[in-house]
């Protein structure tokens, strides 16, 4: 194979490989929109027959949808802001100095990530009763996540501060700024393009947090989208058009956001480039 | 004259490396101090202790009369040029001038009319609007240079400030620097591990070496009359030849080992004595009869304005204004005014 024709090769595998993940998608759309019998016809139909638009406006009403999304975005949010918060410090303080305890930091960190959810739902869930968190569920869930997704942007964190030369905050130290002075006037700006991508896919990910939402919180007014779609799956619940208009509903603000965000934050990274 | 920067018995520990040790210097008001030595030596971590970037692990220093051991560099009043310039990328070339000038509190108009200043006599005054990113490396070094004497600090700290320019601009920025200092009638402590940019730009030049200062003086009596056998190969360019050999009996010539002919000397030393005698290869002359020592050539490399002689093993060069027709595997004889034989002991490095 001659060189020339390597992108295109490589450009074809990409288009398979985008094909291949974006397919689901396209099946949730496709199938929220097809009546019951279409959705079972062999061979499929790749476009509905009788495409019913209508089912959004049903399935947001009749499953109290704008509540979940709520609850969705409230625990999202709030996990976004005590991980970028209080996450942004550790992983700065975790940049910048180099002794054992900050090995060992920064060891025990990566050894949080590798624990899963469902192993520590139980002791939390012990946990938080003890302490009475549960009479305020969904705080105990977004304290939960903020744990769980701690790890991950810490160390995504920490890199890029360790791309901001340390010169630069010495010059802005012998210049006549205070620590702290030039943490938010000079490596903030610089990070925060990484910052922001980590905490969009820490947005992302507790936006679809299931497991510890799943487990504390009982009341359903209080459940998020995660938990009020899997509400449908019953013994012998087949409304699978519902269950994709609700999918959909859930999804699409999200996927709508990372795209437009997607180029801003591709840009940002590019011309961000410190020499 | 007054003394701007004062150390007396520096000491700096990393865990159980000895970075600096019993380091005492007095930096004159208004002079021209170069901190020179090879990699690792301890300048820089000397100069960032100045500036208060590293704290000391022992003895006190003081600038224009003020204790300042301890103090954070925003209460130390000086100004820094970092050898990656570290110019603030997020600001336009204006907003690094006057950041400093923001942070303690000078108003904006004001900080703008300096900026213009400074821009003024740096050259900068067309790119005050572009970003670091969009600046030449030499550009960049003048903004470097800018922010440092935008504030009129005590004293200018240079980090090796030249060594990512091309070898043209650096020779160009030397004298620029230079001038910009007695321009000023600052007080400047220049780091750097070139011996050339030290000779040239300095009053006064400081080498040091594993930490501990080897020898400190005027750049030319280093050069004249260097304490040990390290200051002598590493000031001077190319470098100090040197020889083993014995005393003569009469006490005023070197024999030197493996028969390779006698230096005089223009003084007496104690007959027998094992020595390692030094000879710049510029001071070597060619000579006929009369030679002390010949010498087998190697390589021979001509610039135009110097021709440079260096035996097959390497070990030995010599210097020439003349051009010569000398090839490789000649022999020529050499010679050398005596008072500029330098002795040293072969064991303790120490001059005699």
């Amino acid at each position: 194979m001659t060189r020339s024709h390597t992108p295109w090769f490589l450009l074809i595998v990409a288009l398979a490989l985008a094909a291949v993940y974006l397919f689901p998608l396209y099946w949730m759309y496709v199938t929220s929109l097809k009546t019951g019998s279409e959705m079972f016809a062999n061979p499929p139909t790749f476009w509905p027959r009788d495409p019913n638009p209508g089912i959004f406006a049903e399935v947001w009403g009749r499953r109290t949808m704008p509540t979940f999304l709520t609850n969705s975005v409230l625990i999202a949010g709030g996990v976004t802001a005590i991980t970028v918060i209080l996450g942004t410090g550790c992983a700065y303080v975790l940049a910048r100095y180099r002794n054992v305890w900050i090995d060992i930091g920064l060891f025990c960190v990566l050894m949080l990530q590798v624990l899963p959810a469902s192993v520590m739902v139980t002791p939390l869930f012990v946990g938080f009763n003890q302490v009475g968190m549960l009479n305020y569920p969904r705080t105990a869930v977004v304290l939960a996540a903020a744990a769980k997704a701690m790890p991950f942007f810490v160390v995504l964190v920490r890199a890029t501060f360790m791309s901001v030369p340390r010169e630069l905050e010495e010059a802005a130290l012998v210049d006549g700024n205070s620590r702290i002075g030039a943490f938010f006037s000079i490596v903030l700006p610089l990070a925060r393009n990484g910052i922001l991508v980590c905490a969009i896919l820490t947005f992302m990910t507790a936006f679809g947090e299931y497991i510890y939402s799943k487990s504390i919180i009982q009341s359903p007014s209080l459940q998020p989208a995660s938990v009020g779609l899997s509400g449908f799956l019953g013994p012998n619940s087949t409304d699978w058009s519902s269950i994709m208009a609700y999918s959909a509903i859930y999804v699409t603000p999200i996927l709508l956001a990372f795209v437009i965000l997607q180029r801003r934050i591709v840009s940002g990274l590019t011309s961000g480039a410190l020499k | 004259m007054t003394a701007q920067i004062e150390l007396a018995g520096i000491d700096k520990h990393y865990g159980s490396f000895h970075a600096l040790k019993d380091i005492s210097l007095t930096i004159d008001k208004g002079s021209f101090v170069a901190l020179v030595g090879p990699s690792g030596c301890g300048k820089s971590t000397l100069l960032r202790s100045i500036a208060g970037l590293e704290s000391i692990s022992a003895g006190r220093m003081s600038i224009a009369g003020r204790e300042m051991t301890g103090v954070p560099p925003r209460h130390r009043d000086i100004a820094m040029v970092f050898q990656s310039y570290a110019l603030y990328p997020h600001m336009t070339v204006e907003d690094n001038l006057t950041y400093s000038l923001r942070l303690h509190g000078v108003g904006k108009a004001e900080a703008r009319k300096k900026a213009a200043e400074v821009a003024a006599t740096t050259g900068l005054t067309q790119l005050l609007k572009r970003y670091p990113r969009q600046l030449s490396g030499g550009q960049r070094q003048r903004v470097a240079m800018g922010r440092a004497i935008i504030r009129n600090p005590k004293a200018f700290l240079f980090d090796e400030p030249l060594s990512n320019l091309d070898a043209a601009l650096r020779v160009q920025m030397r004298k620029e620097i230079r001038a910009l200092h007695d321009r000023l009638g600052a007080t400047s402590v220049y780091v750097t591990h070139d011996q050339i940019e030290a000779m040239t730009m300095a009053d006064w030049v400081v080498v040091m070496r594993d930490g501990v200062i080897e020898q400190q003086g005027r750049p030319l009596d280093l050069y004249d009359h260097p304490v040990n056998r390290f200051v002598a190969g590493f000031i001077g360019s190319p470098a100090m030849n040197f020889m083993a050999g014995r005393i003569a009996e009469s006490g005023n010539a070197v024999v030197l080992d493996g028969g390779a002919g006698t230096l005089p000397l223009a003084r007496h030393v104690e007959p027998g004595r094992a020595v390692l005698a030094g000879i710049r290869p510029e001071h070597l002359v060619m000579a006929g009869d009369d030679a002390s020592f010949h010498l087998t050539i190697g390589v021979v490399e001509s610039t135009g304005s110097a021709t440079y002689l260096t035996s097959p093993d390497g070990a030995f060069q010599l210097v020439q204004s003349e051009r010569t027709t000398l090839g490789p595997g000649d022999r020529v004889g050499l010679t050398i005014d005596p008072v500029r034989v330098h002795l040293f002991d072969p064991q303790t490095g120490m001059r005699l």
